[in-house]
């Protein structure tokens, strides 16, 4: 089961975005390794979804690392000392240590956000941007593209069969495969803009474009305090990062 | 004539706010000529800190301005396939993704959108996506300036016409896919050191063999991957909407009032439809 | 209260699709809209939402009336626009297809509910309330935290109308509110309906048959090719002729001529389908069509230990040439799965199934289309070609036959289910019954022996339904053999030969229908 939230969903998605943005102010392969070990493997072991998000960093983040690896370990001809020569490719240690510090920092990247992200309750994170004022066009694309994603994943997987009942076989070559990706994405299209007509007529009658400020049926989980430490976390860390960078420029 | 069922007559939509628009074009365009200018000697020491700050927050920042000044001014019927076209990018691009191609798929709801409702909204559902799609896989939250120039182009190829004839769509698609690409790869370098697909690295990897620098490299396979991609799908776009029923296109003010798909953008009278039924 | 006049209406001055129509609407009043596919009712139900179409290069030309306030059009660019927002607190209006009507960025059934309200900024508390009593008047309060997407058709159909009527407005105008629903689902939603009528709520259906029972001075328009023949209650109605307008009443049998109908199977008639001992489960709980469906936040269960339950319990049957059988039963008995089991879509855990002699289990569905053909319940996941004849000779083309043959199969079939003069139209062109029967086109274009028929007569109007019995007798007469699955009691004790019984994955009861 999800973990019992505490924070509001606003928050959590800020402070992991600064911590993104102190991992690169910051920028030594010491700190990016302190966050991942300190903060971000805490983070996923308390969330309750250990699997899951472990299975999801492994897959976005692993062929990423595993081809950055070979990549720059294999091609780096600024690399100066040569382990082993291999012909057009050589192994350096300048190349395995820049594909080292990035391969920490996408670690970093990934671990921060997709915890964030899939703990985060969506219709929590509306709700409160609702309640306060966001922008109501914006509200609604982010939440409606987000419900929609499972909804065309579905009926995708529905015309796939149909079109299969009707004669469709799967082929190998990148014709057949572009021809199979109309016979599907065709009939997808043409639903989902007939469903979008008719929920812009709805969005109309349903007093989309009123004036006046929006509310919620989810009650705002929301706090003046959580708002004031918001502010003050994006303060600090704007603070930090320019007395760290200018040190850095002066040093 | 006034009534109380009626809207005002004038159709006035909200003014775009061309503050931001320019605010947001300006920052993207400088953060791309400062990684391009200043910072391609520092790559080959370290990995700039600077460098991956301002490209995060250039063209994170950059794309939200344009965003927050392309909202307001859209109408609902732009609105509402806005949500469709980035569920499709993140559907199809997933798949994609997972399949290890050299190409990505994951603008044909940017184009589509683009294609029917308009540059604007084009740019708006490319940024958005991005975001969105964020939320599943964080290494496309960067890439969102982009996918805005991506949307914008497209909406803007639209509407000068090319989609009004099959072969000019793959035409459109190279130029706006080079543009693309070029765009995108300083951001792929200096955030995460061209990190990509096994497809994609494999391009790099030959150009780094040949003794380019990486972001040389990066731009390279940026130019190659983004132009084959987005051939493929303005090409897909355009076989899609030629596909589509009048119905579905008259209802998009752009496309009508454009012609942005020739003879079939909706202008045709209907005349036997409603006819017929069974003996 | 509500009065619309229409001197013509048509997209971009086409063919008008209702002309010299005036209708009246009094609060409280139960007006059914009843005719056949391309009647002008959706036309009407519309404007009497206030969608007069003109962004959708629709041309209107006459007046609407609410309330003593009348708005006149003329069909050109300088017309008044009607706030749809200000209508719409007056006159709810639900259309057909409920996915449209979702807003899409709800979790809960309780947030689309308050969706409109809560755009006109209504406060919390109150939104909450509000909420509260449209759910306990339509039996939605259990539902609340359920995920809409996740709903069955009728409770979908439910939470649509309490997300029209929160606002309590005086008219509620229905396109189509039954089409697609099961006999249970349906009364849920006429119960609902019944509700509101009881509170006060002036209520428009607009159906394709005129309805079996009706509340107390119930009026009926009905409409023809665009304009209005009859204007009355519905006991006159139904004396009234109308079955030459293609009017039929619900529930029916299909009207073809006793003699030319079924003709007992030749007994001797080959084994077309065999389906030996079949056991299909479900895919995971959390799955679509699984068990754990709908659950709050439409959050997955963690998979539980054991196997899923059998949607299919062991199985058997055989359909012989010359045969139409129907299959019956409640939702969630399995229907769908037996029908998707004969051409591979679903693939039993264990079991054999054999069409024509051979065993289908392990070919792709793909080369199945030839001898087995399937009809979708929802059509608009398969058409997907420029014109009605394209898309009925995909079936064809894909079965390796050339151009010119398959243009000729095509073009045969649209004769058949009478669709040739719309060959040219695009499918999403026509009305909701046409792209039926082009669906149907199709499966009859690539000739497969065996018909597998999901739902057939769900949404058809008398002449389709009418045509569609022939086309099934026609079918089973030429020595193939039909299997259908329905809840159109009528329909299948006139036209199938045997019915079976599902429940709960078992067939209970298999029965020759009286009269065969």
């Amino acid at each position: 089961m999800p973990r019992r939230r505490i924070l509001n969903p606003l928050t959590e998605l800020l402070a992991a975005v600064l911590l993104v943005v102190l991992v690169l102010v910051v920028n030594r392969w010491e700190f990016s390794l302190a966050v991942l070990l300190l903060v971000v493997v805490p983070a996923v072991l308390t969330s309750g979804r250990v699997r899951q998000i472990g299975l999801a960093v492994l897959l976005i983040a692993g062929p990423l690392l595993l081809s950055s690896l070979l990549l720059h370990g294999l091609f780096f001809p600024e690399g100066r000392t040569v382990l082993l020569d291999l012909g057009p490719a050589r192994v350096t240690r300048e190349g395995l240590a820049f594909a080292a510090v990035m391969g920490l920092r996408m670690s970093v990247f990934t671990g921060v956000l997709l915890t964030a992200a899939m703990t985060l309750d969506v219709p929590e994170l509306l709700a409160t941007m609702t309640h306060r004022r966001w922008n109501r066009k914006l509200v609604f694309v982010v939440g409606s593209a987000v419900g929609l994603i499972p909804h065309v994943a579905l009926r995708a997987q529905q015309i796939t069969r149909a079109q299969q009942a009707r004669g469709l076989v799967l082929g190998r070559g990148p014709v057949a495969r572009v021809r199979a990706l109309l016979t599907v994405t065709t009939p997808l299209v043409i639903g989902l803009l007939v469903d979008a007509s008719e929920r812009n007529r709805m969005l109309g009658a349903r007093g989309f474009s009123s004036p006046g400020p929006r509310t919620s049926y989810l009650p705002d989980t929301d706090t003046p305090r959580q708002r004031a430490a918001r502010r003050a976390m994006v303060v600090g860390v704007g603070l930090f990062s320019v007395l760290w960078l200018g040190s850095g420029v002066l040093a | 004539m006034s009534s109380s069922l009626t809207l005002p007559a004038d159709r006035t939509t909200e003014r775009p706010r061309r503050l931001l628009l320019a605010l947001g074009g300006a920052l993207i365009v400088a953060t791309y000529l400062f990684l391009v200018i200043v910072q391609p000697t520092e790559i080959a020491g370290g990995m700039g800190s600077a460098a991956s700050l301002v490209s995060l927050f250039g063209f994170l920042g950059g794309g939200a301005l344009l965003v927050g000044g392309i909202l307001p001014m859209l109408t609902t019927s732009s609105l509402v396939i806005m949500p469709l076209g980035i569920a499709l990018n993140i559907a199809i691009g997933q798949v994609a993704g997972s399949l290890g191609l050299q190409i990505y798929l994951d603008a044909i709801g940017t184009v589509l959108v683009a294609v029917l409702a308009g540059p604007a909204a084009g740019a708006a559902t490319g940024a958005l996506s991005n975001a969105v799609w964020g939320l599943f896989n964080p290494f496309a939250l960067p890439f969102a300036a982009g996918a805005a120039l991506i949307g914008l182009l497209a909406g803007l190829a639209a509407k000068h016409g090319a989609f009004r004839r099959v072969y000019l769509a793959p035409v459109a698609g190279l130029v706006v896919g080079a543009i693309g690409g070029l765009v995108a790869a300083p951001v792929a370098v200096f955030m995460f050191g061209a990190a990509g697909t096994f497809g994609t690295n494999a391009i790099i990897a030959v150009f780094r063999s040949m003794g380019d620098k990486l972001l040389v490299a990066a731009t390279k396979q940026g130019l190659l991957s983004d132009s084959l991609d987005k051939i493929v799908v303005f090409v897909v776009v355009a076989l899609i909407v030629y596909a589509l029923p009048q119905r579905a296109v008259r209802q998009f003010p752009f496309a009508r009032t454009h012609r942005v798909l020739g003879a079939r953008s909706g202008q045709r009278a209907m005349t036997t439809a409603g006819a017929g039924s069974v003996r | 209260m509500i009065r619309v006049q229409s001197r013509s209406f048509a997209y971009d001055d086409g063919v008008p699709l209702l002309s010299g129509v005036t209708v009246t609407v009094e609060p409280g009043e139960y007006l059914v809209v009843a005719g056949s596919s391309g009647s002008g009712k959706t036309t009407l139900a519309r404007l009497l939402a206030g969608a007069v179409g003109s962004d959708a290069g629709a041309v209107f030309r006459g007046s609407l009336t609410l309330d003593g306030e009348t708005v006149h059009f003329e069909g050109g660019p300088a017309d008044p626009r009607i706030d749809p927002a200000v209508w719409s607190a007056s006159v709810a209006f639900v259309a057909q297809g409920a996915w449209g009507q979702l807003s899409m960025m709800s979790a809960t059934v309780g947030e689309e509910i308050a969706f409109g309200p809560s755009n006109r900024g209504v406060p919390h508390e109150r939104l909450r309330r509000e909420v509260d009593d449209v759910a306990a008047a339509l039996k939605l309060t259990e539902l609340l935290d359920r995920d809409p997407r996740r709903l069955s058709g009728g409770q979908l159909q439910r939470t649509i109308i309490a997300a029209a009527v929160v606002q309590r407005p005086r008219v509620l105008v229905l396109d189509e509110p039954f089409q697609g629903l099961d006999a249970g689902a349906a009364a849920d939603v006429a119960a609902a309906i019944d509700v509101l009528r009881a509170g006060g709520t002036g209520v428009v259906v607009c159906a394709p048959m005129l309805p079996r029972t009706a509340p107390e001075g119930a009026r009926i328009i009905a409409l023809d090719g665009g304009h209005a023949v009859f204007d009355g209650l519905l006991a006159e109605a139904r004396w009234a002729g109308l079955r030459r307008y293609g009017i039929g009443t619900d529930g029916d049998a299909p009207r073809i001529g006793a003699a030319r109908m079924r003709g007992a199977p030749t007994t001797a008639g080959r084994t077309l389908v065999t389906v030996d001992d079949v056991v299909v489960r479900y895919p995971s709980p959390g799955e679509p069509g699984g068990p754990g469906r709908g659950e709050r936040r439409g959050r997955r269960r963690p998979p539980g230990p054991g196997r899923t339950p059998a949607v299919l319990d062991g199985v058997s049957l055989q359909v012989r040439a010359g045969e139409i059988l129907a299959v019956r039963g409640s939702n969630g008995s399995g229907k769908t799965t037996l029908l998707q089991v004969l051409n591979g879509l679903r693939r039993p855990e264990s079991g054999r199934v054999t069409v024509d002699g051979m065993p289908i289990l392990r070919r792709p569905t793909g080369t199945l289309a030839g001898a087995v053909g399937y009809l979708f319940q929802d059509t608009d996941q398969q058409l997907f070609e420029r014109t009605v004849l394209r898309e009925v000779s995909y079936g064809p083309r894909a079965a390796g036959l050339r151009r010119v043959d398959a243009l000729r199969r095509a073009a045969d079939a649209l004769e058949a289910v009478g669709l040739s003069a719309v060959a040219d139209i695009h499918p999403y062109e026509l009305a909701f019954v046409q792209r039926r029967l082009v669906a149907l086109a199709s499966l009859i274009a690539a000739g497969p022996s065996v018909w597998v028929l999901d739902e057939p007569t769900a949404g058809l109007d008398e002449p389709a339904r009418t045509g569609l019995a022939a086309l099934l007798v026609q079918h089973a007469q030429g020595g193939g053999a039909v299997v259908m699955a329905t809840h159109d009691a009528a329909f299948s004790a006139a036209v199938a030969h045997r019915t079976l019984r599902l429940e709960a994955g078992l067939i209970q009861e298999d029965s020759p229908d009286p009269g065969s």
